[in-house]
């Protein structure tokens, strides 16, 4: 339905069917770019890097890390939080938009699912080192053994165990699903018989027949109304694991609502930063058009003033509680030993994303990518004030201690991200990065839209 | 579309009726004034709460839509928009509290105040003027947007106009926002402070949770009694219901996982001073009103909201948000009640008839001034630009 104020399309006017799987499909087939070379190349040595530093922390042990009492969850939880809180825009983006039927989710919900995927299998590696003997990792779950071991259920991080590894699970079923029929599109076009072959085994036999995508249709709805839960509950855990303990500055009953926005803000700022670069060097601005762009940055905002919200209300109530420990907490966060973490924070955070009020950074894609950056630094910030700052200053000045990382630290960091966006390049090589059979549906002229 | 959608004469009926309630609830809740002050300014605090939860809930709905647009909100704008018009009528009511404020609230009594370390600490946030001040704030807040809004919205009946359409979205986003800040501090000034020693950074969203639930609850039963009726009775569609049916759905569960949150991280941290709220509401009575409340304002509308059938019969589906209306309550008086025995060794469960009488007395004088408000204006604004899209058929 053409929209009564004129709101441009969300599909550049002038497309057919056949004009967008050529130009979706033919990213794939085509040579392959010299940028991505270069680009691929450089974060290839970042997981080499990442590769070497887990090799020595495996030799070592965590004693190469800054950690050390009182601060013992030093950049492993930070970073794990960190990526999990990235992941929870690609289900937003693909479970709940499609719910609720915005359809402009269309042509940012496939690499926003891939980016879920690698961003948790990148969190994934920081609780496994973290335990110091990944190799006993298996402890963590519930099985009869001889040993009497057993989980202990009341605690937050055996949820983690469960919540995290269901997200993995439904989070690759939901991409993978969405990918079928895309991959039998490929399988058809593709030249070279082992392109053929190897499309289509994954394409499971895809025919295209109305019974393949009635059942299409009804396991796709099912695994969004399955993921939609997994938006809330798995970064809720998250934030037990601070929540639940004693500590001034982790227990905090805002926590859960607070962590889950700020899951989706630091999700949406990294589909932004892929987004931006990505659509202008395949020049995809036909279907990631302004639109799609501002819609996201817009949902950052709103998700940004929720976490400023979260930071007000914590920063009142230490007042207002009349517990010491609690002010404290507070005031060594904005004048303590890491102050500048916490300025940082307020810039990067509350302050940057408010741009997007004016309609000026709204429709330029460059600031926005710029805003988008600040929000990725200033969520990693965010976890490492809330880690840091409280364990080092808890209630006994006795116990009290200093926190900084160690190379090795932020070597493990660095290196996730190379890992990150090495699998982003693989995929945007090998895969349609933006779903080409529901870009169709959303055409003008295709299932009731009128031409 | 040029139509005119007047409002039914049969609302009159159902203000005759509200004002009828309103005379009986009064005059019985003045009775209890002279028997019992301090029972009868709790009771109308719980009361005034309730009402105006369904006024500020139904604003907020009306922010949310005129920022998302879609076509259940427009179907229902008037009706949110007579609910933000009775807010003046709320800030009339709220003049008993002044007065009791004593009563009410520990913290407004020195005796207690002088003999209570605690409270003297927080004396630069509980105190009489800095909770009258910030109450005039918090309405400055709602009713000055709400009446830009409700303003413009009615220049959209006479002729069309595009720029009036943006500004109310531009007006509606800083407005929801500061909404929330408002409501987050009055939350703590009006509900939580009658525990003085206790603190939930949660408490404020959980506010907002429950006043999206009540607006929901509220305006369902009203767009079923405006859908049984000429103009909107050919406008209204199931799917209309059927995603306020969803709406509910998502605004209960999301009072629910509040709700949880802050269970498990004070259950499990288990402080002194904080795991008391749960520990004088599963004793005695009030373990009956939790589990009342776990069934009635969750398992039980949960379940049947599931049902795609249930949302789209608009009978049914004003059934369950009658029920869940009630439960706004039973989570109000949750909230608040145990707190006043404290101190005077009655933790108990003491339902009193006042309760009841000031819900109906002020529940009568808001519903009066509520379908007053609702008849004034066309059900539905002519000139809207996405109104044709909204009223348009499956």
């Amino acid at each position: 339905m053409s929209d009564p104020l004129g709101k441009a399309p969300i599909v550049a006017p002038g497309h057919t069917a056949g004009s967008v799987t050529d130009k979706i499909s033919s990213i794939v087939f085509e040579r392959t770019p010299r940028w991505w070379w270069a680009a691929f190349g450089a974060s290839f040595l970042l997981v080499m890097m990442l590769l070497h530093s887990l090799t020595k922390l495996l030799f070592t042990g965590v004693g190469i890390w800054g950690i050390n009492i009182p601060v013992g969850w030093g950049f492993a939880i930070i970073n794990l939080v960190w990526w999990i809180g990235i992941g929870h825009a690609g289900t937003l983006i693909s479970a709940i938009l499609l719910l609720l039927r915005q359809e402009w989710r269309t042509s940012i919900n496939r690499f926003a699912e891939a980016m879920t995927l690698f961003a948790v299998a990148c969190a994934g590696i920081f609780p496994l080192i973290h335990v110091g003997r990944p190799w006993l990792a298996y402890w963590l779950l519930p099985y009869p053994n001889t040993m009497e071991l057993w989980p202990q259920f009341r605690s937050p991080l055996i949820w983690d165990v469960f919540a995290i590894s269901t997200y993995a699970t439904v989070s690759a079923l939901f991409w993978y699903v969405g990918l079928i029929p895309d991959l039998a599109t490929l399988r058809d076009r593709s030249v070279q018989r082992w392109k053929k072959m190897l499309f289509g085994a994954f394409a499971m036999g895809w025919r295209g027949s109305a019974v393949h995508w009635h059942n299409y249709e009804v396991a796709y709805l099912m695994l969004a109304a399955l993921a939609t839960p997994l938006v809330v509950s798995v970064h809720s855990v998250i934030s037990f694991d601070f929540a639940v303990g004693q500590l001034p500055g982790w227990h905090a009953t805002i926590f859960p609502p607070y962590f889950v926005a700020g899951a989706i803000f630091a999700g949406f700022a990294m589909v932004l930063t892929l987004s931006i670069p990505l659509r202008r060097l395949f020049r995809l601005e036909d279907f990631i058009t302004l639109r799609h762009i501002q819609n996201m940055a817009k949902v950052m905002l709103a998700t940004g003033l929720i976490v400023a919200y979260g930071y007000m209300t914590e920063i009142f109530m230490a007042f207002y509680s009349g517990n010491q420990f609690e002010e404290f907490m507070i005031l060594n966060r904005i004048a303590g030993p890491y102050r500048l973490y916490w300025w940082a924070l307020i810039l990067t955070n509350v302050l940057a994303p408010q741009a997007i009020w004016l309609r000026k950074v709204r429709t330029s894609p460059a600031l926005i990518f710029l805003v988008a950056m600040f929000v990725n630094v200033g969520m990693w910030l965010e976890r490492y004030v809330i880690v840091v700052t409280s364990l080092s200053r808890d209630f006994l000045p006795s116990s009290w201690g200093t926190y900084s990382g160690t190379y090795w630290d932020w070597s493990l960091f660095i290196g996730t991200i190379g890992l990150f966006l090495a699998l982003i390049f693989l995929f945007i090589r090998f895969l349609p990065m933006i779903s080409i059979f529901e870009m169709r549906t959303i055409l003008p002229g295709a299932k009731g839209n009128p031409e | 579309m040029s139509q005119v959608f007047a409002p039914p004469p049969d609302i009159d009926r159902l203000r005759s009726r509200a004002w009828l309630a309103a005379a009986v609830g009064i005059a019985v809740s003045a009775g209890g004034f002279f028997l019992d002050r301090g029972q009868f300014f709790r009771s109308y605090l719980v009361s005034w709460l309730f009402w105006l939860g369904i006024a500020l809930g139904c604003y907020a709905v009306a922010l949310l839509h005129q920022l998302s647009r879609g076509a259940w909100g427009l179907m229902i704008r008037r009706a949110l928009g007579a609910a933000t018009r009775t807010l003046p009528l709320l800030l009339l009511l709220f003049v008993p509290i002044v007065v009791g404020l004593s009563e009410i609230y520990v913290w407004a009594r020195p005796e207690a105040v002088a003999a209570d370390e605690v409270i003297q600490q927080k004396s630069w946030y509980l105190n009489r003027n800095g909770f009258l001040l910030r109450a005039a704030l918090y309405f400055l807040i709602w009713m000055g947007p709400a009446w830009l809004l409700n303003r413009m919205s009615l220049r959209q009946d006479a002729a069309a106009d595009d720029r009036t359409f943006r500004r109310m979205q531009g007006i509606a986003a800083p407005a929801l926002g500061l909404y929330c800040l408002a409501a987050t501090f009055a939350s703590v000034d009006w509900l939580m402070s009658l525990n003085p020693h206790w603190y939930s950074s949660l408490w404020g969203v959980n506010f907002i949770g429950g006043h999206a639930v009540s607006a929901f609850a509220f305006i369902i039963p009203v767009a079923l009694f405006l859908a049984g009726r000429k103009p909107m009775d050919e406008q209204f569609q199931p799917r209309h219901f059927h995603d306020y049916g969803k709406l509910l759905l998502a605004f209960v569960m999301l009072w629910t996982y509040f709700q949880l949150s802050q269970l498990i991280i004070i259950w499990s941290g288990n402080l002194p001073e904080e795991v008391t709220f749960y520990l004088t509401r599963t004793e005695g009575g009030w373990l009956w009103v939790s589990i009342l409340l776990a069934v009635g304002h969750f398992a039980l509308p949960f379940v049947l909201l599931l049902s795609r059938d249930l949302k789209r019969d608009a009978r049914k589906l004003a059934w369950v948000a009658v029920v869940l209306l009630v439960m706004r309550w039973v989570d109000l008086y949750w909230q608040a009640a145990p707190a006043f025995a404290h101190g005077e060794g009655q933790h108990g469960l003491h339902l009193h008839w006042l309760d009841l009488s000031t819900m109906v007395g002020i529940g009568g004088l808001w519903l009066a001034v509520y379908f007053g408000e609702l008849k004034k204006r066309p059900l539905l604004p002519a000139f809207e630009p996405y109104l044709r899209e909204a009223v348009a058929d499956e």
